[in-house]
């Protein structure tokens, strides 16, 4: 199946000096009771997390984008901007598709319900219909090679069955602009295999995908162009050899001179 | 030629989100609350027996439990008070299980917030659906035992309906605020119970509004549930039209904190993905 309604080439994602920055709370459980105590002391209950410093990055369809950078650089945070999960604080991000949001890691919002009703769940809150989910259920299924387990509850999955549900499902729904995060690097080497070639076809579909993933050689194979983050800016970007090279050099030294620079 | 882009995203001004956008997206997406219930109902109630019968049992010992209490510290007691109290405690409790569900909705919902664009409130109108499906069994039960006790019928019956939905619009207000609210303090979810359990005894449930001490009577201006409570008692009870002033305080109560739970819920909710 190719993708008719948009061509190779055209823009996908345009992301234009994206900025981010939110306010979270410091305690892992913000409670009525610590405010109360604390009143009056001036003790800060939230920070300031400025976690994306002027990015761009255009994807075109047919392509492959690769994101890669250490654990905090703002992978993830870019992928939310990009479906529309946090609004951005500065800059703007136009997309031209349909976005698959985050489902993968969606999936198995209510452990209590079973693979197929968490599936449903997930499919319906991203706006899709039930006829789709229906339609596409069966593949998401056998792409999981969960068996019988689709309808026990998801509390009694291991996390590589939570994995590959969520990957199946990512992939199986087919939306213009498809975002993988991580979902890879977990799952035995057998379905590894599987969704690395899974990839490669959606790629030859003229889609577009963002790829984030600490898998260095996975990203070698499959992108066409990596964008390398750290701390928030755009390190680099380009011909996905070239860059994961640097990246891997500044993981080994800890610190290169390109980012000295920049911080 | 250039294509226009699907969707834009840009920073946004403080306040609410373009609301004619939110609610076609909320419209698009009201599949997920049925599907929602359905799949709870089912996990709670419909894998055992025990749990199907549960739905009627819990509200029965409820009112049982309530009405040896009223028998043991109140001296008289006739089977009015005890269908009065039936009834009123069956609607107090569609209010409270709404209101503590909707405390943990957006909480719960955590992985599908951090992953998924979608109007965040749909998650405590799909609490307030199931507390309301929850809610239906036992009107079915009360009118088991009105019949029993040989009430009468009358077409009085039909107004407890309007009294219902008003309750129903208050009850989702309250969901919709307190999940909010429980998103920046989470130990709210722990005083409910006792909140709660006051409400209870402070709304005319145990009693009726008629045989309230005149000095007590400014209780009422606080409580929402008061002119609800009163209606519907007048209504399913007594077989009575409510008071027109009853009804009307009931819905500015219903209409004013669905208002005030929606903004703050809308102007809040695109900070939840880096609360929750």
């Amino acid at each position: 199946m190719s993708n008719s309604e948009h061509k190779r080439g055209e823009l996908a994602i345009s992301v234009q000096h994206l900025g981010l920055v939110y306010k979270t709370t410091i305690d892992r459980r913000p409670t009525l009771k610590a405010r109360m105590s604390t009143l009056g002391r001036g003790t800060k209950h939230t920070r300031i997390i400025h976690a994306i410093d002027d990015v761009s990055l255009n994807v075109p369809y047919g392509s492959v984008l690769g994101v890669v950078g250490a654990n905090g650089a703002g992978k993830s945070s870019l992928m939310r901007v990009i479906s529309g999960i946090l609004p951005p604080t500065r800059g703007r991000v136009e997309v031209y598709g349909k976005v698959s949001t985050l489902l993968a890691l969606g999936v198995g919002f209510n452990p209590s319900l079973s693979g197929r009703e968490n599936v449903q769940l997930g499919g319906l809150a991203a706006g899709m219909s039930r006829k789709e989910i229906q339609e596409q259920f069966e593949e998401i299924a056998d792409f999981a090679e969960l068996g019988e387990a689709i309808d026990a509850p998801m509390r009694t999955y291991s996390s590589g069955m939570f994995s590959r549900l969520g990957f199946s499902v990512a992939v199986t729904i087919k939306p213009d602009i498809l975002i993988v995060d991580e979902a890879l690097s977990t799952g035995d080497a057998k379905f590894k295999e599987k969704s690395l070639n899974k990839i490669k076809e959606l790629r030859g579909e003229d889609r577009a995908l963002v790829l984030v993933s600490h898998g260095l050689a996975t990203i070698r194979e499959v992108c066409n162009e990596v964008a390398w983050l750290h701390k928030g800016k755009l390190i680099q970007r380009g011909e996905p050899n070239k860059v994961v090279e640097a990246y891997e050099k500044f993981l080994k030294v800890g610190r290169s001179a390109a980012i000295d620079e920049d911080i | 030629m250039k294509v226009a882009p699907v969707e834009v995203y840009e920073p946004y001004k403080v306040g609410l989100p373009p609301l004619r956008k939110y609610w076609r997206s909320l419209w698009a997406r009201r599949a997920f609350i049925s599907e929602y219930s359905r799949s709870e109902l089912h996990e709670k109630h419909f894998d055992s027996v025990f749990g199907q019968v549960w739905l009627i049992l819990n509200p029965l010992l409820l009112s049982g439990v309530y009405f040896l209490l009223i028998v043991i510290i109140g001296g008289h007691s006739d089977k009015v008070r005890y269908v009065h109290l039936t009834g009123c405690l069956f609607l107090f409790y569609f209010v409270a299980n709404s209101m503590t569900a909707g405390s943990k909705s957006v909480v719960r919902g955590q992985k599908l917030i951090l992953n998924t664009a979608f109007p965040r409130i749909m998650l405590p109108i799909s609490v307030t659906y199931i507390s309301f499906i929850n809610f239906l069994p036992t009107i079915l039960v009360f009118f088991v035992i009105r019949t029993a006790l040989g009430f009468p019928f009358g077409w009085a019956l039909l107004w407890s309906i309007p009294v219902v939905l008003i309750t129903g619009i208050f009850a989702l207000g309250l969901s919709i605020l307190i999940s909010c609210a429980t998103v920046y303090f989470r130990d709210i979810s722990s005083f409910l119970p006792y909140f709660s359990r006051t409400w209870l005894y402070l709304s005319p449930i145990l009693y009726e509004v008629s045989t309230l001490k005149p000095q007590l009577r400014s209780i009422e201006a606080f409580n929402p549930l008061f002119p609800m409570l009163d209606s519907w008692s007048r209504s399913i009870v007594h077989n009575e039209v409510p008071q027109v002033t009853s009804l009307l305080q009931g819905l500015a109560w219903a209409l004013g904190i669905l208002l005030i739970g929606t903004y703050f819920f809308l102007s809040r909710e695109r900070d939840f993905a880096v609360r929750v």
